[in-house]
């Protein structure tokens, strides 16, 4: 259950955080959540990986999908993998480190 | 324990971001990567629909409130009160549509291009720096802040652009920032400048003196004159009244030309292609449907994305006037107003010459001049570049113009130096032209408004709606002696220099001619009584003849005849040459494919559609043709010109027997059938390899089809493309066009029309339309960005909405912007 709560808490804080200011924020939601939450340390990795993966790719996904993917398709071809991957990983790689750094500085 | 844990992951964290939130460069570039894929600012942003958002936004500097109102195809038509605002709104608009490409193109005019992608820029940046483009810009500046319209006009178009750059954030700023990692700097008069330079270098560097005079050296005069002819007597110039030219010329003393006792070894910077030109005409309304006079104007360049014009209205109490402008230069460069239409193409005509100069000693710091030494200038160019150190270059500047070329830069082999004398170095008002023209009148107006234009010199066509139509071929022309300006001339002696320039009312221009139409594509300008010397590198030989053709015989024409002469892909050049070529073969011998090419050759109808065979093989054989030709051209270890292609099919009809047919590498000796028959078996080479190359991509492509029978269409074979300004090919776009260079829909593989324009210049009301390949908006990530592009492929053109009052757009409108002052 702490783990759902911790993603929820991560998407909710991060969210509200990048919608006013730089993208590295990200970070400092997942932090903020794994330190309070108090999850495991793989889980808090876990929690904070699927918390900003999730909100990186639900927030592309409903850009995209407005717009008919018309950036999508494009920015596709420049990079190494799919934008939606690629999104999710490099967020979730941002999120779960923070998560864990968190969980650290918290843990006895 | 516990701080080691946090202190690792903490800084593996911290590395993480800062890591990706900069650009790399791993062999290719990477953007941050955090930045470019976060859906919160990053490329996901870029994203649009074709909904425009109606806003009101507060823009300081702004006298009085402005209206925008965005058309279908997101045209802005500008409603403002005063000629500040209106500057101030196109500005604006035109950044909010195309800011990275207003910056780009004046970041590459004044070479810092490494500054963005480094050190691969590095030789493109120097040539830049070298040939003086920094050095015209800020001439330039200073005398257009010196008159105080053309300081208004450039003031408030620069304080719009700033206006839009200071509402940018993060997640609005454009794509390819982010993709690059930088961000927009504040706009200047300055690069406004930087974009006119830019536009004459393009059009003013197809000058071959140095190669010129390695020729002179290699083969004789004679040859020279027979190969280089200063007029190729191809006809129809664009002004011809001959004997009636009443006005007494300026002469001058004959000038001695300097020809080095070495070849010049110097690598020459690359030249503007010949594809680069341009066509407009103008039909009286004796000729015309309607009886009112109809103006085309089809500007040929580089075809990017975002396009080099941008469509824009601008209404202001003594100005309406639309069409194509030039994204960083205020007004409108070709276009109409309520009473006329003008439009431009290239005059072609030389005005760049290179001068030896002898310097006292290897700190090129005194020459000679006269017989006395004179302080040569430095200017140290620093360029930034992007991961590396600056690199500072310093360049000799003697009153001329700038040493382009020494042991540092292209010149590693050559021991003279050579001054860089261009007209664009010289201090101009354009943009007067330009104020003028959108306001003008009448014919006196458009007149007196070329008398402010220098460079590049350009053929200015014009129609009024009181029925007037004219032709100008406006420029600083420097006065030329017999033969000056096509070799090296002496930069010891003052004497060689531009002494003086052409009177402006000397100029080539005609007015209502006896034919009904005035044209110009780039070819000759004047009859052979045009009492000056008239000198250039190329010029045009075919599409001038066809267009006047066409509407010699044209009666009664309508806006859509002319469309019909714009998108015209009748291939003069080949029936000049293909029946000549034909008959040279032996086609009893030919067998297989060469029969086969035989076969559709003979078929051709001369016209270069999309999918034309012939033109395919055509275009093979001609290019396999010319090398063949001047192989002995090809063998030098220097610089050379080469004859035009319309000399050399002249000398294989008139003089196959000249020794420049026989190929040097073979005992035998070729005359020009040999040649011809060479050639042909090489096209049908290149043209089967073409073949089987593009039948094993689709055949890798697909996989469950076994074999694949390639066409050669000319539009495959062309294989034309639009690049993006970056080269980037996700936001580029393969394209299927007629046309090709030399032709008058002179579109070829990356080439071609880049603005079409009809205009017809009714009574009581003006009917224009235009089409550009490209589109208003300059994000790869909105459906305005390629929606013109497909237009201008399929040969269709916008019907353009103009009128002088706001209220009339009512229910055309995408969108409105409404800028008001903010209060202060």
């Amino acid at each position: 259950m702490k783990f759902i709560i911790q993603i929820v808490v991560t998407i909710i804080i991060s969210f509200a955080l990048q919608s006013f200011l730089p993208w590295w924020t990200l970070a400092i939601g997942a932090f903020g959540a794994a330190y309070f939450i108090d999850n495991k340390a793989l889980a808090s990795f876990a929690a904070g990986f699927l918390g900003a993966a999730l909100l990186w790719i639900g927030m592309a996904y409903y850009l995209d999908h407005a717009t008919q993917s018309i950036i999508t398709e494009k920015v596709n071809k420049l990079l190494p993998l799919n934008a939606f991957v690629l999104t999710g990983l490099i967020g979730g790689i941002v999120g779960g480190l923070s998560a864990l750094t968190g969980t650290f500085l918290r843990q006895k | 324990m516990k701080i080691i844990k946090v202190g690792l992951t903490l800084a593996l964290t911290i590395s993480l971001v800062y890591f990706l939130n900069t650009s790399h460069n791993f062999g290719s570039p990477i953007p941050p990567l955090g930045k470019f894929l976060s859906p919160f600012q990053g490329f996901w942003q870029n994203a649009q629909t074709a909904n425009q958002n109606s806003e009101t936004l507060s823009i300081p500097c702004l006298k009085d409130k402005v209206t925008i109102v965005y058309d279908s195809v997101l045209i802005p038509h500008i409603y403002a009160n005063n000629d500040e605002d209106l500057f101030v709104a196109q500005g604006f608009i035109t950044a909010k549509n195309r800011l990275w490409q207003m910056e780009f193109q004046t970041h590459a005019a004044a070479g810092r291009v490494s500054e963005i992608i480094g050190k691969a820029a590095l030789d493109f940046d120097r040539t830049q720096r070298r040939l003086g483009m920094g050095f015209a810009a800020e001439v330039s500046v200073k005398s257009m802040e010196s008159n105080p319209t053309a300081k208004l006009m450039v003031d408030s178009y620069t304080a719009g652009i700033n206006a839009y750059i200071q509402s940018l954030d993060e997640s609005s700023l454009p794509i390819e920032y982010k993709l690059l990692g930088y961000e927009p700097e504040p706009w200047t008069n300055l690069k406004s400048a930087y974009l006119l330079k830019y536009m004459a270098k393009t059009l003013n560097t197809g000058e071959r003196d140095l190669e010129m005079t390695n020729a002179l050296k290699l083969f004789g005069k004679e040859t020279i004159e027979l190969l280089f002819p200063d007029n190729e007597g191809v006809a129809d110039p664009i002004v011809d009244k001959t004997n009636q030219w009443n006005f007494k010329p300026m002469t001058l003393d004959s000038v001695e030309l300097s020809v080095p006792a070495q070849l010049v070894h110097v690598k020459p910077f690359e030249k503007s292609p010949p594809d680069v030109g341009s066509n407009n005409w103008a039909v009286s309304g004796t000729k015309t449907a309607t009886g009112s006079p109809i103006l085309c104007n089809d500007p040929h360049l580089e075809l990017n994305l975002p396009s080099i014009w941008y469509i824009v209205h601008l209404s202001a109490p003594g100005i309406n006037s639309m069409g194509a402008s030039l994204p960083g230069a205020p007004s409108i460069i070709s276009g109409f107003n309520d009473s006329i239409a003008w439009g431009v193409t290239n005059a072609q005509r030389d005005l760049v010459d290179w001068f030896r100069i002898e310097f006292k000693d290897n700190s090129k710091k005194e020459y000679k001049l006269d017989g006395n030494w004179v302080a040569a200038k430095k200017r140290v160019e620093e360029i930034k570049v992007k991961g590396e150190p600056v690199y500072y270059d310093t360049v000799t500047y003697t009153h001329q113009g700038p040493v382009v070329y020494d042991s540092s830069f292209h010149g590693a082999y050559e021991k003279s130096h050579f001054a860089y004398r261009w007209i664009a170095h010289d201090p101009s008002e354009e943009v007067m032209t330009f104020y003028k023209l959108n306001r003008s009148k009448n014919h006196a107006d458009y007149m007196e408004a070329l008398n402010h234009y220098s460079s590049p010199a350009q053929n200015f066509v014009f129609a009024c709606v009181n029925g007037d139509i004219a032709m100008r071929i406006q420029g600083k022309y420097p006065i030329r002696r017999k033969n000056e300006g096509k070799f090296i001339l002496d930069g010891t002696k003052s004497s060689s220099d531009w002494q003086a320039f052409i009177p402006n009312d000397q100029n080539v221009m005609d007015k209502n001619p006896v034919r009904g139409f005035v044209s110009s594509a780039n070819q000759f300008p004047a009859d052979a009584s045009y009492p000056y010397y008239v000198q250039a590198s190329n010029w045009e030989a075919y599409r001038n003849r066809r267009i006047n053709q066409v509407l010699t015989e044209l009666t009664k024409c309508t806006p859509q005849d002319l469309m019909n002469l714009q998108l015209d892909n009748f291939n003069l050049k080949a029936s000049e040459s293909l029946p000549t070529f034909l008959l040279n073969l032996d086609s009893a011998s030919l067998s297989g494919e060469a029969l086969e090419a035989y076969k559709i050759l003979k078929a051709w109808d001369y016209k270069n559609e999309i999918d034309s065979e012939g033109a395919s093989y055509y275009e093979a054989w001609i290019r396999a043709f010319v090398p063949m030709v001047w192989d002995e051209f090809e063998d030098q270890k220097v610089a050379l010109p080469w004859p035009s292609t319309y000399l050399t099919i002249k000398l294989m009809k008139e003089q196959p027997e000249l020794t420049f047919f026989d190929i040097k590498s073979t005992p035998e000796k070729e005359t020009a059938k040999e040649v011809i028959r060479k050639s042909f078996e090489e096209a049908v080479t290149v043209i089967e390899k073409w073949k089987s190359d593009q039948s094993q991509k689709i055949l890798k492509e697909n996989p469950l089809i076994t074999t694949y029978n390639v066409i050669p269409r000319w539009a495959s074979y062309k294989d034309a493309i639009v690049n993006h300004l970056l080269r980037q090919k996700a936001f580029s776009y393969n394209i299927e066009h007629g046309g090709n260079s030399s032709i008058v829909n002179a579109h070829s593989k990356t080439h071609g029309p880049s603005w079409r324009m009809v205009v017809s210049l009714e009574k009581n009301v003006i009917n224009a339309w235009g089409v550009y390949p490209g589109g208003q908006s300059g994000n790869p990530g909105s459906p305005y960005y390629n929606n013109l592009l497909n237009l201008w492929t399929q040969g269709k053109y916008v019907k353009f909405t103009f009128t002088a009052e706001s209220e009339k757009m009512k229910g055309k409108e995408l969108a409105t912007i409404t800028l008001n002052p903010a209060s202060k």
